[in-house]
């Protein structure tokens, strides 16, 4: 009943919207809600991109660009229609706060953080945020670098949201956040060592915990695995998604400045 | 939130949000102060320029529709309250941005292979 | 190795956790070192465990001494963060007593060493 109730309000929001939204009279690269159909597609499982949303999208990026040259290094698109900026690490407060403040932008909503470990890189740990602006319907993706001892600004300031997101990516990955205001473990038991998610965290974790009937309490050792159980072979032999060999390229870069009309 | 043009509306109909009492008085306040901020960066700086091409814009909305509803529907992005509040964290943006000065130079390239995806195509080992 | 270690660490430029020198390095970890030693009498009577404070002295002079070697500012003060945290955890009593007794590992006997106790345990 509840869940009824609350699709209801949405609908009606949208609705209300919908009303009031006249097609922005400022020009340029203002993010807009696209209300064309998706094209039919030969093949139903595999979504197209949208070519409309890609061209707002595209240009929103180089309207970011443009705005903050000081800290966005790369802007592109990933999986058809999906925009990612890739900024210096010194950046991350200034432009969370561009997109959350700027009237063009508006994105106030911080869906996730997320962290990737890449440790062949100089800088192995990449910081990903994901916003969402309600206002025009529309998702971006923030992403910078770090590694294993360098700090990274947390953005708590910016979104209260990023309190409970940081302080996870610190517990799995390691990654410090200065100036967070209450950095400490989230998922993990108090006294483990280690970061889960780094890749060179083997898979069994290093120390396993019983109940000692002696002790009365819970003891923790080391974890000793027999040789034949120590073998992770985790790659299937068959391809896992080959309808998506030919799918969408992994990013296509958008070039900071296109030709000036 | 069907309103009336005669009586002032009870709500904005957004948890949270309360009916402004002068508007047009607040926006025009609130503009003039985000034009004082931004003109205080250099010329070339991209922000600035669209900033103000974007305000002026929404000033000169302000002034030609006397009328919320008119006003509203000349700007087309939310309600009159929505707009006070989207002025208010751009004049808040505009004035941090006079610290971090956004229009400089890149302050670091991007280390090699950085943003390579995917990473399985980097042979060479860590540097 | 190590001096070449060194000489890169020196020509890089980077971006200080807490401490900018060897100096405040020190001084936080002899902070952390401090607050620890006061705050283990309370430890050992809030969680009631089986040692004595002397002990536990001992323990946590173990666990600082662990880490004599460190030089690099960042690590040490990643390590102090992280003693830090350690130290609100028991405080607070977040933990419970199997958690402050896990610093002792009583629970692991030591890896055999001569010829005939590896031959009994069955270890090679």
């Amino acid at each position: 009943m509840a869940a009824l109730i609350r699709n209801l309000g949405a609908r009606a929001a949208v609705a209300a919207l919908a009303s009031k939204h006249v097609v922005p009279a400022v020009g340029g690269a203002a993010l807009r809600m696209s209300t064309c159909p998706p094209t039919k597609a030969d093949k139903p499982t595999i979504r197209k991109p949208d070519a409309v949303a890609r061209t707002h999208l595209s240009d929103f990026g180089r309207y970011v660009a443009e705005c903050l040259p000081k800290y966005v290094q790369k802007v592109q698109l990933t999986s058809g229609d999906e925009l990612e900026v890739l900024i210096a690490p010194e950046g991350v407060v200034p432009v969370l706060q561009f997109l959350k403040d700027h009237h063009q932008a508006q994105f106030t909503n911080l869906v996730d953080i997320a962290g990737v470990d890449v440790p062949c890189r100089k800088h192995r740990f990449e910081v990903v945020y994901n916003l969402l602006s309600l206002r025009y319907n529309s998702r971006i993706r923030v992403k910078t670098y770090t590694d294993e001892l360098t700090p990274l600004d947390s953005a708590c300031e910016v979104h209260k949201a990023a309190n409970w997101y940081e302080r996870e990516i610190w517990d799995m990955y390691g990654v410090f956040f200065a100036n967070h205001p209450d950095l400490r473990r989230i998922l993990t038991d108090y006294g483990f060592e280690g970061h889960p998610q780094r890749r060179d965290f083997p898979l069994s974790g290093y120390v396993e915990l019983r109940y000692d009937d002696e002790k009365k309490r819970v003891v923790c050792e080391p974890l000793e695995l027999a040789q034949e159980f120590r073998k992770f072979d985790l790659s299937a032999p068959w391809e896992q998604f080959p309808n998506f060999r030919n799918a969408n390229p992994p990013a296509e870069v958008i070039p900071p400045q296109p030709e000036k009309k | 939130m069907v309103m009336s043009s005669l009586a002032p509306p009870q709500s904005t109909g957004l948890t949270g949000l309360a009916v402004s009492t002068n508007p047009h008085h607040t926006l025009a306040a609130l503009y003039c102060k985000i034009l004082r901020a931004v003109g205080k960066m250099p010329q070339e700086s991209s922000y600035r320029k669209y900033t103000e091409q974007l305000v002026n814009e929404r000033a000169n909305a302000l002034n030609n529709n006397k009328n919320i509803p008119d006003l509203e529907r000349a700007v087309g992005c939310g309600q009159v309250e929505e707009l006070i509040v989207q002025a208010e964290n751009e004049l808040v943006l505009a004035r941090k941005m006079l610290g971090w000065k956004p229009w400089e130079k890149l302050v670091q390239q991007a280390p090699p292979k950085q943003w390579d995806w995917p990473p399985a195509q980097i042979m060479e080992p860590k540097v | 190795m190590a001096g070449r270690e060194a000489v890169k660490r020196a020509v890089q430029q980077v971006r200080p956790i807490l401490s900018v020198d060897r100096e405040e390095a020190r001084k936080r970890a002899l902070n952390l070192y401090k607050a620890w030693y006061r705050q283990i009498p309370y430890i050992v009577m809030d969680y009631d465990i089986p040692m004595t404070v002397e002990q536990c002295r001992d323990k946590l002079r173990e666990e600082f001494v662990k880490h004599r070697n460190v030089t690099d500012i960042r690590v040490i003060d990643m390590l102090v963060i992280k003693g830090q945290m350690e130290l609100k955890e028991s405080v607070e009593i977040w933990k419970q007593k199997g958690h402050i007794m896990r610093y002792w590992k009583e629970s692991q006997d030591p890896k055999p060493t001569d010829f005939l106790s590896k031959f009994i345990q069955g270890v090679n």
